[in-house]
């Protein structure tokens, strides 16, 4: 009796913990001060009806300068697992001036990924960036959705439209739902709501951040539909002479389905691109799995993997810090806007106020956050 | 201290505890609490409350498989479903072996490959089968031998191979192209067991064997067997070919409905509340090294100990990794049962992916091999649980080497399914 009380005893305090600590994480507020262009913030659900009022009807930060030109999507947080994704978008919200066209900004494309962590993984619940002003606190979040908010799986989930057979885990995983289905699974309602807002709002260029584990082959790279082939390989071109690091390019394979660079492309008028950043943290043959880990990107056993040739992308003792992988995404971004804009002048997307690479590597991505304790709190946004 | 000192310091602690847990005589899933426990302590983490719940949700999906089927199986054991079948084969084919044998051990792996579970196959058929076996003249040890070879091959069969879907999780792999690289080898091994072991038996003495065989309801027919088959069966194909307007039930729920179909057409009254109490008594210590097995990988990931077996593993030299596949897949299954596939399977595919083997052939071959394991020690719950149901008095080592010749079969089978992955990927069309 006394055995079973002790072991009852020891489960609750366990589950007390631990539900707490789930409980936070689901509903960590996360602040965003708008920046000076933020004209409006609309939500995802304005897009496509049955949206509205889930975990998922995101905010949508619309960025407007003066005078009309082209219209781009940016979308972080596909997978919330890859926080340099989200980083890079809240860099644009909050500091992008627009002098021309528009950008929309997805910080959490995927909020209810966001609200969990990888089981069987040991993420960290959270994570925070250094900031001058104390720091900033972020959900870690997962590759797939919440189960509490889509469950069961099928027995093997097929594609819509396509029907391409996928692994039944993905019919939760964002970037394998596309270009959603408006009857569909909450995942894929959310990828037909962000399609929506694509031909709605006519964007001409949809990007979506990622990030990959080293042992994956497609990594430090613009994954690009036919459409922005060229496009990507500029960008690309200039980055490698420019901006101080390397990125190259891969064809978005029209045989895998459900990808952003595949099905926007192809569902809409826009030019779809993917960008991925090396993030040592999903390797499976990480060490120690923490914070640290998630922000300086150091690990010896991996490093280990890449002496041995198993891996895809360089990696030393140096590691892969937050900040390098935001820097490539954003000054990927602005290479891209500023080939854009020089061969589609009446599409033109001009802007200034985001860092690139090396101003991110310098000062590192808390420098480029704002602070939301200097505005009025009624004016600030949480994901 | 660097990243592999501090890791290999904390999995010896783990290993201490866990042989400590099982000095004391501790079941098998409190030891692996304990591995995992002194592992988050040892690294510096504490009682980490949120990774063990998390850890323990783990395979849930995979343990709520595990339940409704079972309990779909025992309500067709129950509704004398099983032995209206053994009963009808041995009348018919009781002057014929091939066919005979051939018949049974497709009764034999039914029960596994539904759940993944060769427990439930023991459980289900292995009475029975020992009953038609012992007629033969077959001696106990060799039955046995027989019931959980192809016990074992039964959890390894499509469609449900718990190894192979744990490991696919853990590498972000499909489980998808895995039907015929586990069903052709699976088939065959089983065949070729019951062929070896059994070919010197006598005919079936059909009197005793009818005599010793329960008796089947009066009105248990084909439709009633079959019709619960059929149910799950179309669940699957509706899922298949209308996946946009049919519900997504999950597999949970489909053998709930098969096991529901089972309880309403049993021609006896069935005691549903208490068969499901049954099933979650008998499969307590699965279900529970299942989640204490995730706890520990969610340990081991925290502290680094998941990453310093992955990279010595990646890091071996491949021939070395061929050759001792027979010995490390059997001895981590023993120690951690399910466990096994996410610590030593995931780097494993990793690799094999890495130097362009075919991840799906790879991995099927290395789930033909795992359940070898479950015949040794500390663990053998199946080995045990068979030579119970046998009801056999002889030493464990005599069961034992009755097993070796077709171990050794699965051993070099499965190895070389590693081997020419590449070349067998045309089994992997669905």
């Amino acid at each position: 009796m006394t055995r079973k009380a002790v072991i009852a005893a020891f489960g609750a305090a366990l589950a007390i913990f631990a539900g707490l600590s789930f409980y936070r994480s689901r509903h960590l507020r996360e602040p965003v001060v708008p920046g000076p262009s933020v004209s409006r913030v609309a939500h995802l659900g304005d897009y496509f009806g049955p949206i509205k009022g889930t975990v998922n009807d995101v905010n949508v930060y619309v960025l407007e300068g003066k005078e009309p030109g082209g219209t781009i999507l940016l979308l972080g947080g596909t997978h919330p697992e890859e926080p340099a994704g989200r980083l890079a978008a809240w860099i644009f919200a909050e500091n992008a001036k627009i002098a021309k066209g528009r950008i929309f900004v997805i910080l959490t494309a995927n909020r209810s990924a966001s609200t969990v962590t990888r089981l069987g993984g040991a993420y960290p619940p959270d994570f925070t960036i250094p900031t001058a002003w104390g720091g900033q606190k972020f959900r870690m979040g997962d590759r797939w959705s919440n189960p509490l908010d889509q469950w069961p799986d099928p027995e093997v989930y097929l594609h819509y439209p396509t029907r391409q057979e996928l692994a039944y885990v993905d019919i939760r995983n964002l970037n394998r739902a596309f270009p959603g289905r408006p009857n569909g699974t909450l995942t894929e309602k959310t990828c037909y709501a962000i399609t929506e807002l694509v031909r709605r709002e006519k964007v001409d260029i949809a990007i979506d951040f990622h990030e990959a584990e080293l042992q994956y082959p497609v990594i430090s790279t613009i994954v690009a539909h036919q459409k922005g082939a060229d496009l990507a390989a500029a960008a690309s071109m200039f980055i490698s002479s420019v901006e101080g690091f390397a990125i190259g390019v891969e064809n978005s394979p029209k045989a895998l389905r459900g990808l952003s660079h595949r099905e926007i492309g192809d569902a809409t008028d826009a030019i779809s691109l993917l960008l991925e950043a090396p993030e040592p943290f999903l390797d499976a043959t990480r060490g120690r799995t923490d914070r640290k880990l998630l922000l300086t990107g150091k690990d010896d056993f991996v490093v280990r993997a890449g002496k041995r040739g198993l891996l895809f992308e360089k990696i030393d003792e140096k590691g892969w810090p937050i900040d390098i992988r935001v820097g490539r995404h954003t000054s990927t971004v602005l290479q891209i806007l500023e080939i854009w804009s020089g061969d589609n002048p009446a599409k033109a997307v001009v802007l200034s106020g985001v860092p690139r690479y090396t101003d991110i590597v310098r000062d590192g991505v808390g420098a480029y956050l704002k602070d939301p304790k200097t505005i009025d709190p009624a004016k600030l946004f949480y994901e | 201290m660097n990243a592999t000192t501090s890791a290999a310091l904390v999995l010896a602690v783990m290993v201490a505890a866990y042989a400590a847990a099982k000095a004391l005589k501790v079941s098998t899933e409190i030891s692996l609490f304990a591995a995992a426990l002194a592992g988050a302590l040892a690294g510096g983490s504490g009682i980490p409350a949120r990774h063990i719940v998390e850890g323990a949700f783990t395979y849930f999906d995979i343990v709520l498989i595990f339940v409704t089927a079972t309990l779909f199986m025992n309500l067709l054991k129950e509704s004398g479903a099983a032995v209206f079948v053994v009963r009808a084969i041995l009348r018919r084919f009781h002057r014929h072996k091939a066919p005979l044998f051939v018949l049974l051990t497709l009764l034999l792996l039914v029960p596994g490959a539904l759940t993944g579970a060769g427990s439930v196959t023991v459980l289900i058929m292995g009475g029975m089968a020992a009953t038609v076996l012992g007629t033969m003249d077959i001696p106990k040890p060799k039955v046995a031998a027989i019931i959980f070879v192809i016990a074992g091959l039964s959890a390894a069969a499509p469609p449900v191979n718990l190894w192979a879907m744990l490991t696919a999780a853990g590498t972000n792999m499909p489980y998808v192209g895995f039907f015929l690289p586990l069903l052709v080898p699976c088939v065959v091994l089983a065949l070729l067991t019951i062929f070896i072991l059994g070919w010197k038996s006598k005919p079936v003495d059909l009197e005793k064997a009818l005599a010793e065989l329960p008796e089947a309801p009066p009105k248990m027919n084909w439709v009633r067997v079959s019709f619960p088959f059929l149910v799950f069966s179309l669940l699957i194909v509706a899922g298949r070919v209308f996946p946009f307007s049919f519900p997504i039930l999950g597999l949970p729920l489909m053998f709930a409905a098969a096991a529901a179909a089972a309880f309403i057409l049993s021609p006896i009254k069935l005691a549903f509340f208490k068969t499901s109490r049954d099933t979650i008594h008998q499969l307590l210590p699965l279900i529970g090294t299942l989640t204490c097995a995730g706890i520990l990988v969610q340990v081991m990931a925290l502290t680094g100990v998941r990453g310093l077996i992955a990279i010595t593993t990646v890091t071996l030299p491949i021939t070395v990794v061929f050759l001792t596949l027979f010995l490390t897949l059997p001895v981590s299954e023993a120690v951690l049962m399910w466990g096994a596939a996410p610590v030593l399977g995931v780097p494993l595919v990793l690799l094999f992916n890495t130097i362009g083997l075919n991840p799906v052939v790879a991995l099927a071959g290395m789930s033909v091999i795992w359940p070898l394991g479950d015949a040794i020690p500390p663990t053998a719950i199946i080995g045990r649980l068979t030579t119970t149901t046998v009801g056999m008095k002889e030493p464990y080592t005599k069961f034992l080497k009755y097993c070796l010749v077709p171990a050794v079969l699965i051993a070099v089978v499965g190895t070389l399914m590693v081997v020419f992955s590449k070349k067998l990927a045309f089994l992997t069309v669905f």
